[in-house]
C-alpha cells in the first residue's frame, strides 16, 4: 500500500522535467548513500557531509550515464534530516530518465507528492507554523488525488486494468483456497496456469509498450544521422533544422564529434544528432568521434543512414535503419528515398518516412489501450515482473507463488484500487463450494 | 469493597482462557456460567486446529494459554494439513474426544485456587461513574469486581431453528441468556444478529461402514503445546461419503421450509461454512458434496456429520441423510439446527479488547462476531491478560499483525468489524510466511512471560530450542557433502534435512531440524517480508492519543473523519487499515498528531 512513511528510500526530481542546463534529483532515506555509492565514481565515504563531490554516475555495467556533482548529506544534515543526497546532472531528458531508472532499480522509489516536506516535518525540521503549510501541501495533494483518481484511469484502460486484476484475482483465489482449506476438503492439486499467466503477461507488455509511443510526444525521440564521411549528413541535419548550425563543408571529416539540436518531425519532438562520418581513419580525434557515434546509435530511437548516390556505399543490412540518398539533384536513385539539400526536393518524403519509422511498433494498436504516465508504466512493470517471478517459482511451495501474485495485485491496486484480503475471500467463496 | 478482582461471564473456550489468565496471575476471579456441566463444551465439530486455526492454538499455548494442553490430552486423531502445499502454510488439526475435553477443562479450572466457579445467569451490569463495577444475576446476586470479561458465545438472546420449530436456546436443550442483550443496548452498545448452524449426530453402530472411505490420521501424533514432548493417545478413523442427486432433490423440494430461505432468520451466516441447503442452491452444478463422518469421542457412539449442517425440518433431514451411502440406515440421535444470537460490534472495542463504551469491561469470543473455538480462545486469552494488566495498572498487551495470527484476528475485528461470523484464514495474514505454527513460541513466549502469564520453564524450553536451532545451522554451515556446503544444500527445495547423512545432526529432535530447515529455505522470502513488516511497525509505533480530537484537523475528508471517530485507532498503522480512509488523510493525520504532541 502506498503510504507516507519515514526512512524508506525515496527520490524526486527537484527541477522541472524539461530540457535545461542542470537537473537536480534528490534522494532521502535509510542507507541511500551506500545504495548509490557503487554507481558513482566519486568516493562518497571520504567526504564530509554537505560536500559536493564530482564524478560519473554509471549503470554498474561500465556504462556512464552522466558526469555529475553529488552532494552528500549525513543523517541530521539535509532538508529531511534523513541520510540524503542530491545529484546535479545535465538537464537532458534521457539523462534524467536514466538516473531515475537507476535509482528505481537499486530500490529507491519515487516520492509521493509532498513526501520530502512531510519527512522534514516528521523529523522535527520545522516548527508549528511551517507544519500548517505542510498540512496544506499534503491536503492539496489529497484534493488533486481525488480528481487524479478519476482522470487517471478511465475508459478502455480502466476496463483493461480491471480485467487484468480480475484474472489475477481468479488465479490467486484458486491458489488461496488450497492454503485456506485442507487437502481432504480440496483434494485436487493446483497447477500453475501457464497459459493464463502468459496471456496476461503479453497483454501487459502490449500496454506498457504504448507508453513509449506517448513518450515520443512528451519527451521526444533520439534521432541519429549516420553515414560515411561526406555523404551529406550535415546537409540533411541542417535542412531538417532549417538553420545553419553545423559547418557544412565538402572536406571529409569536418564534423568530428557530434552536434545535437531539438527539432520537430511532423509534431514529434526529436533530439537530432549529426555524427562523425563512419570511416576507417588513423586520426585519433576522429577515432574517438566514431566511437561516440557508435554509442549514440545504440541508444537511438531512429538512425537515418545517408548515402551519396555516386559512391559505392550500400544500405546497411539492419532494416530498422532508414536509408536515404543525398544529392538528388546530381543523381536520382530510383525507387528510394532521396533528397537534395540544394533544391530541397524530396525532403518532405524523408520527413514522412522518419515520422513513419518513429511511430512504427509504438503505434497504439486499437486492441490495446495506451497509458501516458510514468507512474502507470512503473506500476504495470511491477505487475509484470511479479507475474514473471510467480512463473519462475512455479515449482516452489504454493505459499511462495501466492506471495508473488499478491504483490502483482498490490502494484495493480495502485491503478485500480486496492485488492484486500477480503476481496480474495469473497472471490474464493463465490467460486468454490467450501465448508465441511 | 469488591467481592472479586475480576468476573468472567461464560465458561466456553474464551471464558476458560480469560479466567485462567486472570487467576494464574494471582487475581481473585469468579467465573459465572449458566451450566457448570458445559465448561469447554464443543458445540459443533469435534475438532481443534486446522489451517490458520492450528496456528492460533499454538500461539495461545506460546503465550501461556490452556487450549494446547487440553487438546494434547484428549485428541483421538491428529493430522498435519497441507504438508505438500507449502511449509509455511501447513497446520495441525486434531479430532477431540469432546466429553473428555470438556471434563478436563472443568478440572483444570478447579485446580486454580484463585479461580472460583459459580452457576447463575448474568442479566445486567453494575456501573459506577461510567466504569464497570460488577454484575447482577438472574437469581438476584449483585457481585462487584473491578473488571469483567464478557464471553457469552451464542447464548445472548440465542434462538435455535429446526424447520418450522424454534426455541430460545444457545445450544439445543440449553436455555438462552435473556436480558443481557437489552441491558447492553441500554448502555449504548451496538448489537447485531448472527447465525450459525450445526449438523445432525448419528449412531456409529447404525452406519454402513463398508460404503464409506476410511480417513486415518497421521501415524505420529504431533503436539499442539510446546510443553508436550510426546503424545500417546488412541487414533480413531473418520469416514468420508458423498451426497447425490437424490439428496439434492429432497433438499430442493423442501427448501421453502428452511427458516433461512423463509426469512425467519435475519442474522448473517458464515459463507465459508454454508449449510447443505446453501451449497445445493448456490452450486446447482455440483454433482455431489463431500461429507465427513467424525467420532465425537471414545466412550460414545455419536458421530458428527461434517458438511451436512442444516435448518430444514427434522423429517426432511432424516430423508436426505438416508439418501447418502453409508448413512442409509443411520439412527439420528440429535437433529441439525441453526442458531441465531446477539453479537456486539467489535469496533466498539480497543485492540486490548476493552470496551470503549464501558471501561473495565472486556469482550471476547463469539460475542464479538467470530466463529470457532480457536478464535474464541485466542480472544479470551488476550482479554484475560489485558484485564490483568488493567488490574496491575500496566499497558495492555497488543499483538501486531506482523507477529501473530492473534494480532491479525483482533486488529481485523476492532478496525474493520465483521458482517459474518469471522473465521481465521491464512489469507487474512499479510506476513503468513513468518507466522508459522512451529515458531509461535519464538514469536510470543517472551511476551507471555513478560506479562506474567507464561511460566519460567516455558522460557527455558524456548531458549533450549532456540539454541538447538542455532547449533543445527552452524553444523550445516560447517559441513560439506558432494563438494557442496550443506547449508546451501538445504536451501534447495528438493533437499530434505531429515534425509541428510550428517552424524552431528542425529541427536537433534525432529521438530528442531524441521524448523531450522524452514528458516533456511525461506530465508530470502522472510527477509523480503521482514522489510515490509519493518515499514508496518514504524506506522504502528506512531501512537494516536485515545482522546485525539479529529474535528480539530482541517485537512481530513469528512468521510474519513467519521470513520476515524468511530474506530478511534490507537496508532497511525491501525488508522491506515480502516476501510475507505485515504492515504493522504493518514498523512495529514500523522502530521497533525505529531504537531499536537509538540505544541
Amino acid at each position: 500500500m502506498p503510504c507516507y512513511t519515514t526512512g524508506e528510500p525515496i527520490y524526486a526530481l527537484a527541477t522541472p522535467f524539461s530540457p535545461s542546463a542542470i537537473a537536480v534529483i534528490r534522494a532521502s532515506g535509510d542507507n541511500v548513500l551506500s545504495m548509490i555509492a557503487p554507481y558513482f565514481t566519486g568516493k562518497i565515504a571520504s567526504y564530509p557531509s554537505s560536500h559536493a563531490i564530482h564524478g560519473f554516475i554509471h549503470d554498474g555495467n561500465g556504462r556512464n550515464i552522466d558526469e555529475v556533482m553529488l552532494i552528500k548529506y549525513e543523517k541530521g544534515h539535509g532538508y529531511t534530516s534523513e541520510e540524503a543526497f542530491e545529484i546535479m546532472s545535465h538537464g537532458s531528458l534521457p539523462v534524467i530518465r536514466a538516473i531515475e531508472n537507476l535509482l528505481e532499480s537499486i530500490g529507491i522509489r519515487r516520492a509521493e507528492r509532498g513526501e520530502f516536506t512531510y519527512r522534514a516535518f516528521m523529523h522535527g525540521r520545522m516548527d508549528l507554523t511551517e507544519a500548517e503549510a505542510v498540512e496544506e501541501i499534503v491536503r492539496s495533494k489529497s484534493e488533486r488525488a481525488g480528481s487524479e483518481a478519476l482522470s487517471r484511469l478511465t475508459g478502455s484502460i480502466k476496463r483493461e486494468a480491471d480485467d487484468i486484476k480480475d484474472r489475477i484475482l481468479n488465479i490467486l483465489a484458486s491458489l488461496e483456497v488450497q492454503l485456506d482449506y485442507g487437502e481432504d476438503e480440496i483434494p485436487e492439486d493446483w497447477e500453475f496456469p501457464y497459459d493464463e499467466v502468459d496471456s496476461i503477461i503479453s497483454r501487459l507488455e502490449a500496454i506498457i509498450s504504448t507508453y513509449s509511443a506517448s513518450r515520443l510526444y512528451s519527451e521526444g525521440a533520439k534521432v541519429v544521422i549516420a553515414g560515411r564521411t561526406n555523404a551529406g549528413k550535415s546537409s540533411l541535419y541542417n535542412a531538417l533544422l532549417k538553420e545553419n548550425r553545423a559547418i557544412v563543408s565538402s572536406e571529409e571529416g569536418t564534423t568530428r564529434d557530434y552536434i545535437e539540436a531539438d527539432a520537430s518531425i511532423l509534431g514529434i519532438p526529436v533530439r537530432l544528432f549529426d555524427t562523425a562520418g563512419l570511416r576507417e581513419t588513423d586520426g585519433l580525434i576522429e577515432k574517438e568521434g566514431i566511437r561516440r557515434t557508435e554509442e549514440l546509435i545504440k541508444d537511438a530511437d531512429l538512425v537515418v543512414y545517408v548515402i551519396d548516390p555516386s559512391s559505392d556505399d550500400v544500405p546497411p543490412a539492419d532494416e530498422s535503419i532508414l536509408t536515404v540518398y543525398s544529392k538528388r539533384d546530381i543523381k536520382l536513385k530510383d525507387g528510394s528515398t532521396s533528397f537534395s539539400s540544394m533544391t530541397g526536393e524530396g525532403l518532405d518524403e524523408v520527413i514522412n518516412k522518419m515520422a513513419e519509422r518513429l511511430m512504427e511498433g509504438r503505434v497504439v494498436s486499437s486492441s490495446v489501450p495506451s497509458i501516458d504516465s510514468e507512474r502507470q508504466r512503473d506500476n504495470l512493470s511491477a505487475v509484470l515482473s511479479a507475474l514473471r517471478d510467480a512463473e519462475a517459482s512455479a515449482s516452489s511451495g504454493y505459499d511462495i507463488i501466492a506471495l508473488y501474485l499478491q504483490s502483482a495485485l498490490e502494484s495493480l491496486g495502485e491503478l485500480t484500487g486496492m485488492v484486500t484480503g477480503e476481496d480474495v475471500l469473497e472471490r474464493l467463496f463465490s467460486s468454490f463450494c467450501l465448508g465441511k | 469493597m469488591r467481592d472479586y478482582d475480576a468476573i468472567v461471564i461464560g465458561g466456553g473456550h474464551a471464558g476458560i482462557e480469560a479466567s485462567l489468565a486472570l487467576s494464574r496471575e494471582g487475581f481473585e476471579t469468579l467465573l459465572i456460567t449458566q451450566s457448570l456441566d458445559a465448561i469447554g463444551r464443543m458445540s459443533c465439530n469435534p475438532s481443534i486446529g486446522g489451517l490458520a486455526k492450528g496456528n492460533l492454538v499454538r500461539e495461545i499455548d506460546a503465550l501461556g494459554g490452556e487450549m494446547g494442553h487440553l487438546i494434547d490430552k484428549t485428541m483421538i486423531q491428529m493430522r498435519i494439513l497441507n504438508r505438500r502445499r507449502g511449509p509455511a502454510v501447513q497446520a495441525p488439526r486434531a479430532q477431540a474426544d469432546k466429553f473428555s475435553y470438556s471434563r478436563l477443562a472443568k478440572e483444570t479450572l478447579e485446580k486454580e485456587h484463585h479461580l472460583h466457579l459459580f452457576m447463575d445467569t448474568v442479566v445486567d451490569f453494575i456501573v459506577s461513574g461510567n466504569v464497570i463495577a460488577g454484575v447482577i444475576t438472574e437469581r438476584g446476586w449483585q457481585i462487584s469486581a473491578k473488571t469483567v470479561v464478557l464471553t457469552t458465545g451464542t447464548f445472548m438472546d440465542g434462538k435455535i431453528f429446526i424447520g418450522e420449530y424454534d426455541a430460545p436456546c444457545g445450544r439445543l436443550g440449553e436455555s438462552a441468556a435473556i436480558g443481557l442483550g437489552d441491558s447492553l443496548r441500554r448502555l449504548g452498545f451496538h448489537t447485531g444478529r448472527m447465525k450459525t448452524g450445526t449438523p445432525s449426530r448419528v449412531r456409529f453402530s447404525s452406519l454402513d461402514l463398508d460404503e464409506m472411505e476410511v480417513q486415518n490420521g497421521d501415524d505420529v501424533m504431533e503436539a499442539f503445546s510446546f510443553d508436550t514432548d510426546h503424545i500417546d493417545r488412541p487414533s480413531l478413523p473418520c469416514y468420508i461419503t458423498y451426497t447425490n442427486d437424490e439428496t439434492h432433490r429432497i433438499i430442493r423440494e423442501n427448501i421453502h421450509r428452511s427458516p433461512l430461505y423463509g426469512g425467519k432468520i435475519i442474522g448473517k451466516g458464515p459463507r465459508y461454512c454454508p449449510s447443505i441447503e446453501d451449497k445445493v442452491v448456490r452450486f446447482p452444478d455440483r454433482e455431489r458434496h463431500q461429507i465427513f463422518v467424525e467420532p465425537e469421542g471414545v466412550g460414545t457412539e455419536e458421530m458428527y456429520l461434517n458438511g451436512l449442517s442444516s435448518s430444514l425440518p427434522e423429517e426432511v433431514q432424516h430423508r436426505f441423510i438416508h439418501s447418502i451411502p453409508g448413512l442409509r440406515h443411520a439412527e439420528i440421535m440429535r437433529p441439525a439446527y441453526a442458531v441465531e444470537y446477539d453479537y456486539l460490534d467489535p469496533m466498539d472495542l480497543y485492540p486490548s479488547l476493552e470496551s470503549k463504551i464501558l471501561p473495565g469491561l472486556f469482550v471476547a469470543g463469539q460475542t464479538n462476531g467470530t466463529s470457532g473455538y480457536e478464535e474464541a480462545a485466542a480472544q479470551g486469552l488476550i482479554a484475560g491478560m489485558n484485564a490483568a494488566q488493567l488490574l496491575k495498572g500496566e499497558k495492555p498487551v497488543i499483538l501486531s499483525r506482523t507477529e501473530a495470527y492473534i494480532g491479525v484476528l483482533i486488529d481485523d475485528l476492532v478496525t474493520k468489524g465483521t458482517k459474518e461470523p469471522y473465521r481465521m484464514f491464512t489469507s487474512r495474514a499479510e506476513y503468513r510466511l513468518s507466522l508459522r505454527h512451529d515458531n509461535a513460541d519464538q514469536r510470543l513466549t517472551a511476551i507471555g512471560y513478560n506479562a506474567g502469564l507464561a511460566p519460567k520453564d516455558k522460557m527455558d524450553r524456548l531458549s533450549l530450542k532456540t539454541e538447538s536451532i542455532r547449533n543445527v545451522k552452524e553444523i550445516l554451515h560447517d559441513s560439506r557433502m558432494n563438494g557442496r556446503n550443506c547449508y546451501d544444500l538445504v536451501r534447495m527445495p528438493e533437499t530434505d534435512i531429515h534425509a541428510l547423512d550428517i552424524e552431528a545432526l542425529a541427536s537433534f529432535p525432529y521438530s528442531v531440524l524441521s524448523e531450522a530447515e524452514l528458516d533456511i529455505k525461506y530465508e530470502g522470502y522472510l527477509q523480503r517480508q521482514e522489510k515490509e513488516a519493518e515499514k508496518a511497525k514504524r506506522m504502528e509505533n506512531m501512537e494516536i492519543p485515545s482522546d485525539f480530537d479529529y474535528d480539530s484537523v482541517d485537512g481530513i475528508s469528512s468521510e474519513s473523519r467519521e470513520k476515524l471517530k468511530t474506530v478511534r485507532p490507537l496508532s497511525i498503522g491501525q488508522a491506515s487499515r480502516i476501510s475507505g480512509v485515504r492515504v493522504t488523510d493518514i498523512a495529514v493525520l500523522s502530521v497533525a498528531v505529531r504537531s499536537r504532541k509538540r505544541g
